[in-house]
């Protein structure tokens, strides 16, 4: 299909086009924070960030979501009420190519095995994500790194490159490439666009300041599980969620009874957990597998580097660097990469 | 599209106190629906996610064997907010139910072998589920000889009394009864289960051992195993974890790259020996 | 002197503390601050020989209440058998205060403890500064003389130091250590025996003035963004229960979601659990992903407390918290009053 043209001061119209059937959510600012927000009227939308604060993956996997709600008769239960809202269609405008690779991830997890989180999977079916690529990617960003790419058009539905005044429009899978079809209005893209496009592309390809070496990692991982490095690496972490809650592809969550006795009705949620806290683990007996800070953060790089692509084949972690910024002490995800890289060297040269 | 998170409802058909300070019950479940026996088609060794929908939801393993038609038991011990709310129901109560959930005891694999079930304590009610299912005139002859060893602290402990003594009665299988210190009016044996395990000394050619208690006596107990020649696949064990979703959604009970609800509970020492020492 | 040359001094003179603490082993290792790898932060680093030495560093970004690695005194800090290790502990003022009422607290035990007592300068308010700046790339942050200079991605911005350090540290009258005479030799570097405050509140006259409407309304904005992440809770050296108020269960005293009623809840109860305790240090605000700064009602609470009870957090061993000791002249005009 061909690239289209979307004038910037288009997108007013683009939003009014589409968000009487979608339910549009772009970056805004709320308090000094860039987050995505369903929109209600398109000049709150930020065009000129890196990425948001918050990911975009609490669009489709909230900080506190319904499993169901209930009717009692006073004691017992009496009626379980569906969601209805999981037919609702989304868009979500200028997701990042590493967010939109989290997205991916998230899918294969909850997809995974008989049972899958429908709740998750529907909404997601039934999201368009208009993308924009990175021309100026952050020093902490490593997109590159872990098999991303500023450019990465692949799990977008229609992908961006901001040219100044305008976008480069392009649809990549079928429902990107519907929605375009349906925007006839939008200008015809020039080969000049389409050049400027590709050299905006390597320019941010080369500009990347950090770069993480994770060629071996997963083994390395294996095999150091009872390292002690990881008391080191541990130390100062606090054990809060910033981490955790920040990061596009996490996805834990602890599940929660709230019951309204006076009016004998109440819901089942769900809300953000995360393997950090002191809790998560805790057996009703007092026992606990992961007892101290040592063992929750060596847990959750684990996780990232090593137990995700033994299930999928691919590294957890998409290099969008938000925790890096964020961490309250700077526990530096690129200093403990390179602290467990260091195990190999140091087992080199001692065998 | 189906939403897994939501339970299917059950009543509550009998309550029965497992032990003497009553703080184990076996609830009896019925489902409000006819379909949805259909639905949770089980295996033994799996569990269920069952919920007092309000109070809480905690997954416990299902002590009925799925040759006991009709209806589907839990025993329970109470020991935190959601356990306790159970202990406080009563007959016609309703409880949500999700499942079943986790692998199960691997019963097409033990067929034709020699089957040690070892339990200690409460963790027994999976092993009443295999074993009243290896035992159903259906499946008896799947599997050669039966050797039961059930150790607790006290015989106040001891539950399911009137299904050990159906089984004492019977020719086909072997049961041993044991208790840490002596009692008045006890004629079963005393001692802890590992001892007692090295005594009845069973043999590992072409056998399965099932084992399921607390930390310590699965280690003592897993020693003797070793002691006796059985090899690291030979020897089974159901392993729990703090859980919340039960489908391997939530995060919280991995070990390693593995979730226990989906990939377990049920894992061989050989399994294990490959997991990190997590758990 | 300008704010650069006095962080440097401040520096060198904690480093040889350090070297000279490490040299004749009276301390097991060093609990400071390190040049921290994201922009404006520092990094907390527990150092144990003396060539690690010159990795401690002061700045006006150590925003961090070391004294929460004490309590609960975590496993890196104990000896292989379980033992207390003998720390030695950068200590800006709100530490100091923070390390004393631990200590009146029965939380920590002083005699393995060496307060390397600095005379802080004050503390960047890094979230406003994030927000000023907003979506550009900070790459590098510097004080010179009384300002606070903030170069970027195609950008440099300067900003009064006087007026972008924390609220809290605009109005801090413990600058170093409180010197407690009863714990007079784990004492070192500066240090300054207090017995009490001399502070007029006067940064609250503006949110007293407001209407309980207006106060409800700002509660309620500031605290909105929340994501009960809880690092304001970790971050604080007060809050070391072993079950939080809001993870228990046996009962569910308060939700846990994001709802707002939820938040403010967690917010202010926790405010209250910490009346008489807080130290001021503006740890939680510092930390806070969202930017919430919680300034108003840390002092707010302070106030209260003096009013009410003649106290101040931190100061001296001698004297109880309110909320541990009863008084006969205790005012009790809430509970009595006619009307």
């Amino acid at each position: 299909m061909d690239q289209k043209i979307l004038m910037k001061n288009e997108i007013g119209k683009l939003y009014i086009e589409l968000a009487e059937e979608y339910n549009f959510y772009a970056p805004v600012i709320n308090k000094g924070n860039l987050i995505y927000n369903k929109i209600l009227n398109p000049d709150e939308i930020i065009l000129d960030f890196y990425n948001s604060k918050i990911p975009p993956k609490e669009i489709l996997f909230p900080k506190m979501e319904t499993l169901f709600e209930y009717k009692t008769d006073g004691k017992n239960i009496e009626e379980i009420i569906e969601r209805k809202d999981l037919d609702e269609y989304n868009i979500i405008f200028g997701i990042r190519p590493c967010d939109a690779q989290a997205f991916m991830l998230m899918e294969n997890f909850f997809a995974l095995g008989d049972i899958k989180d429908n709740l998750f999977l529907k909404k997601k079916e039934n999201t368009v994500l208009i993308g924009i690529g990175c021309n100026i990617p952050k020093s902490t960003c490593f997109c590159t790194s872990v098999n991303g790419h500023p450019f990465k058009s692949d799990y977008l539905d229609i992908f961006m490159i901001d040219l100044g005044e305008k976008y480069l429009v392009e649809g990549i899978s079928d429902k990107g490439k519907n929605m375009l079809e349906k925007l006839t209005w939008l200008s015809k893209s020039t080969k000049a666009d389409i050049q400027k496009g590709e050299e905006l592309s390597k320019k941010a390809e080369e500009s990347f300041k950090t770069k993480l070496d994770v060629k071996d990692i997963e083994k390395i991982l294996e095999q150091s599980f009872d390292h002690p490095i990881w008391t080191e690496i541990s130390d100062i972490c606090m054990g809060c969620g910033i981490c955790s809650f920040l990061c596009p592809t996490c996805t834990c969550f602890d599940v929660i009874d709230e019951n309204d006795q006076y009016n004998n009705r109440g819901r089942r949620i769900r809300i953000w957990d995360t393997c950090q806290f002191c809790l998560y683990t805790l057996h009703t007996s007092g026992h606990n597998p992961r007892d101290s800070s040592i063992e929750r953060c060596r847990n959750r790089i684990l996780h990232k580097f090593c137990y995700y692509p033994k299930n999928y084949d691919m590294l957890g972690c998409v290099g969008c660097g938000r925790c890096i910024q964020l961490c309250p002490v700077n526990n530096d995800l690129r200093k403990i990469i390179e602290k467990v890289n260091k195990i190999k060297e140091e087992e080199k040269v001692n065998a | 599209m189906h939403n897994p998170y939501i339970p299917l409802l059950t009543e509550i058909k009998d309550i029965v106190s497992e032990n003497k300070v009553n703080d184990l019950k076996t609830l009896e479940l019925v489902f409000k629906k006819e379909e949805d026996y259909k639905a949770f088609t089980y295996i033994p060794g799996q569990f269920a996610e069952i919920s007092l929908i309000g109070k809480g939801e905690c997954p416990i393993g299902i002590a009925s064997s799925p040759t006991e038609e009709d209806s589907i038991k839990f025993t329970i011990k109470k020991m935190g907010s959601v356990t306790t709310a159970f202990h406080n129901c009563e007959v016609g109560d309703i409880v949500g139910i999700r499942g079943p959930c986790g692998n199960g005891w691997p019963i097409d694999e033990m067929k034709n072998k020699n089957i040690v079930v070892i339990g200690g304590g409460f963790a027994f009610s999976t092993l009443r589920s295999l074993i009243i299912y290896m035992l159903d005139n259906k499946y008896r002859n799947n599997y050669k000889d039966i050797t039961v060893i059930y150790g607790n602290r006290d015989s106040g402990e001891v539950l399911y009394r009137n299904d050990l003594d159906k089984w004492k009665k019977r020719n086909d299988l072997n049961v041993i009864l044991t208790i840490d210190q002596e009692e008045k009016g006890w004629k079963e044996k005393v001692g802890f289960v590992a001892p007692v395990l090295k005594d009845v000394s069973p043999s590992p050619e072409n056998a399965i051992a099932v084992v399921c208690g607390p930390p310590i006596m699965i280690k003592t107990t897993i020693a003797v195993l070793e002691e006796l020649n059985f090899k690291d696949e030979q020897i089974l064990n159901s392993l729990e974890m703090r859980m919340k979703c039960g489908i391997g959604k939530c995060g919280r009970c991995n070990i390693g790259n593995k979730f226990v609800c989906i990939d377990g509970p049920v894992f061989s020492l050989a399994e294990l020996k490959k997991l990190p020492n997590e758990y | 002197m300008g704010i650069e040359s006095e962080n440097k001094e401040i520096e060198k003179n904690l480093r040889d503390i350090a070297r000279n603490l490490l040299q004749e082993k009276k301390v097991d290792a060093i609990l400071g601050y390190s040049k921290g790898t994201a922009p404006l932060s520092t990094s907390p680093i527990i150092i144990r020989h003396i060539d690690e030495v010159n990795k401690l560093i002061w700045n006006n970004l150590c925003y961090m209440n070391l004294a929460k690695y004490l309590v609960p005194r975590i496993p890196q800090l104990k000896s292989p058998k379980g033992e207390d290790l003998k720390i030695g502990i950068i200590a800006k003022g709100c530490v100091g205060r923070a390390l004393i009422h631990l200590n009146v607290e029965k939380q920590l035990n002083l005699d393995n403890i060496k307060i390397i007592g600095i005379s802080c300068n004050g503390i960047v308010n890094r979230k406003r500064i994030e927000r000023e700046i907003g979506e550009k790339e900070i790459f590098e942050v510097s004080t010179s003389e009384n300002n606070i200079m903030i170069k970027g991605k195609d950008f440099e911005k300067k900003f009064s130091f006087d007026e972008y350090i924390n609220e809290l540290c605009k109005v801090c009258k413990v600058k170093s250590p409180p010197k407690d005479s009863e714990l007079e030799d784990i004492f070192i570097g500066e240090s300054r025996e207090m017995k009490s405050i001399d502070d007029d509140f006067s940064d609250l006259k503006e949110f007293e003035s407001k209407s309980p409407e207006e106060k409800w309304q700002y509660i309620k904005e500031l605290l909105e963004p929340c994501i009960r992440c809880y690092a304001c809770r970790e971050a604080c050296p007060m809050c070391y229960c072993n079950l939080c108020f809001v993870d228990q269960n046996k009962p569910i005293w308060f939700g846990k979601t994001t709802d707002l009623s939820d938040i403010i809840i967690f917010h202010l109860v926790r405010a209250m659990h910490l009346a008489g305790r807080c130290v001021a240090c503006g740890a939680c605000s510092s930390v806070c992903p969202m930017g919430i700064d919680l300034n108003m009602i840390t002092r707010k609470l302070e106030k209260l407390v003096k009013e009410r009870f003649n106290f101040t957090s931190g100061l001296n061993s001698k004297f109880l918290p309110p909320m541990m000791a009863y008084n006969m002249e205790d005012d009790e005009e809430f509970m009595l009053e006619e009307n």
